[in-house]
């Protein structure tokens, strides 16, 4: 009997055994995400899609990311839809046609985005100014058919170039261009406000690990699901599309290059590229070819990369220096580096054209 | 035999375990294997649409690719690299953009929708800046 009974228990243990076993396998499968060879669930869903006149990647790292990054382009299709002005239809071309007269009821992202251009317009003295626009229209640059406008004809339109003829009512809400024949165009600014609304849509879904670049406006959420941070190229002024002269390691971070690469056209064999200087009327000339600024939200790097731009390299360290929480790196047209004090640590010179030179500090 | 020792049927229902627990995980195993796989793959798209998906590695003899749009365009695949060729846009960004050759690696053409992209992701860099 006795006998009998150890045999019954050793049957229920080896049965017990194998359930035991298997358990442990099946659960084991969730963890097993952590290898390398196995990580579905550490697979990020890219896109890449068209708006606002550039690529838009995303990288989401979610369950349901696809969906999400749907959400985003159509946020980003309405922005375009209200700020643009090389389509007809939205609120900036409404504001632009009642310039000299009337009020325009304006949307609250517009507004802010107004605001926002005023702000950095004052910090920067006018060296950005989305005012401008009479004057890029009159380049063309963004048109097949750029020319260089007389100076006659230049200094007659910088007249109408001014941010502080914005008018904004916050009560009704809208805004205002003080003179008839004043153009505001968000171009310089747009897409970073573009891309901070992508990364408040990844953090309404709870996505934890995330990447948008809205033509080169590249904003990080988060670290990568591994723990490492994320690594951006500067982009190679004088390289194509794509190379860099260094990596910025980093999370939570907006990273905006501005350059004169980015857009440009030849007449005489002078070279004329898109960014205007509003207090000259004509291409910035500052001595650098190429900004990169590093803050926590898009929409101020995206403009200061603009306005260091045209401040050049001295009175642009001033003014990043000046700002928490904003880095820079300047590219100069002699192919110097130079980087804010901020960045020692994440920025990594890395120049495979092996043009350029690494100064550092100024 | 006892009655009460493990049955033949108990032997059976641990093997078929066994089998299948060992079955599934070279599956497993395999398949993410081929999913990470060293080939590198370019995919043309235009609009949004795969018009075209190459494995770099097998190509031995260079290819013209014609892509017809609002602008027409000249892809020029070689063994392990991709390239926009000619393009009648006004801009040539993605001319400009030279071979792709690394994982990640993209070229667009916006005025025509198109884009080319290695799959997969670079090793280096996340993204550049524009």
């Amino acid at each position: 009997m006795k006998y009998i009974k150890g045999e019954a228990n050793m049957r229920k243990k080896i049965l017990l055994l194998i359930i035991v076993l298997v358990t442990i396998y099946l659960s084991s499968c969730s963890k097993l995400e952590n290898l390398p060879y196995m990580n579905f669930g550490t697979e990020p869903y890219e896109n890449v899609d068209y708006a606002m006149g550039t690529v838009i990647s995303q990288r989401i790292y979610s369950n349901n990311a696809e969906e999400i990054s749907k959400k985003v382009m159509d946020k980003i299709r309405q922005i375009e839809e209200d700020m643009t002005i090389n389509k007809p239809g939205g609120e900036i071309n409404r504001l632009n046609d009642s310039a000299g007269r009337d009020f325009v009821k304006l949307s609250e992202d517009t507004l802010y985005v107004l605001e926002k251009a005023k702000e950095f317009s004052k910090i920067s003295n006018g060296a950005f100014d989305v005012t401008v626009g009479p004057i890029v229209k009159e380049w063309g640059v963004f048109t097949d058919n750029p020319s260089v406008p007389s100076m006659e004809r230049l200094q007659d339109l910088l007249n109408l170039v001014n941010y502080e003829d914005i008018i904004i009512d916050k009560n009704m809400p809208g805004a205002k261009l003080q003179k008839n024949g004043q153009l505001v165009d968000l171009g310089g600014i747009a897409k970073g406000f573009a891309a901070d609304e992508a990364i408040d849509i990844y953090k309404q879904h709870n996505v934890k690990s995330a990447f948008i670049n809205i033509g080169g406006n590249i904003v990080l959420l988060g670290d990568k699901p591994d723990g490492s941070l994320w690594k951006v190229g500067v982009r190679n002024p004088r390289g194509p599309e794509g190379s860099y002269i260094g990596i910025i390691s980093a999370k939570d971070k907006a990273i905006v290059s501005s350059g004169d690469y980015q857009r440009y056209f030849e007449k005489d064999g002078i070279r004329y590229h898109h960014i205007i200087d509003p207090r000259t009327g004509y291409p910035s000339d500052s001595g650098l070819i190429g900004t990169t600024i590093v803050s926590e939200l898009s929409i101020d790097a995206d403009a200061l990369s603009t306005a260091t731009f045209v401040l050049g390299l001295e009175k642009g360290m001033d003014l990043i220096e000046k700002i928490e929480g904003v880095e820079a790196i300047f590219i100069t047209r002699d192919k110097k580096v130079y980087i804010t004090g901020g960045l020692v640590n994440s920025f990594e010179f890395e120049d495979d054209s092996n043009e350029y030179e690494y100064v550092k500090k100024r | 035999m006892n009655m009460n020792m493990l049955k033949k049927g108990d032997f059976l229902i641990i093997g078929i375990v066994m089998v299948a627990v060992v079955f599934s995980f070279v599956y497993i195993s395999h398949y993410r294997k081929a999913d990470n796989g060293a080939h590198k793959v370019a995919i043309i798209k235009v609009k949004d649409k795969v018009v075209k998906s190459i494995d770099l590695d097998t190509v031995t003899e260079p290819q013209r690719i014609e892509i017809s749009g609002e602008y027409n365009q000249v892809v020029l695949v070689e063994n392990g690299r991709i390239r926009f060729v000619e393009a009648e846009c006004p801009d040539k960004v993605c001319v400009n953009t030279g071979w792709l050759s690394d994982k990640g690696d993209m070229a667009v053409c916006i005025p025509n929708s198109a884009m080319i992209k290695i799959e997969g992701q670079s090793q280096k860099v996340d993204a550049v800046t524009h």
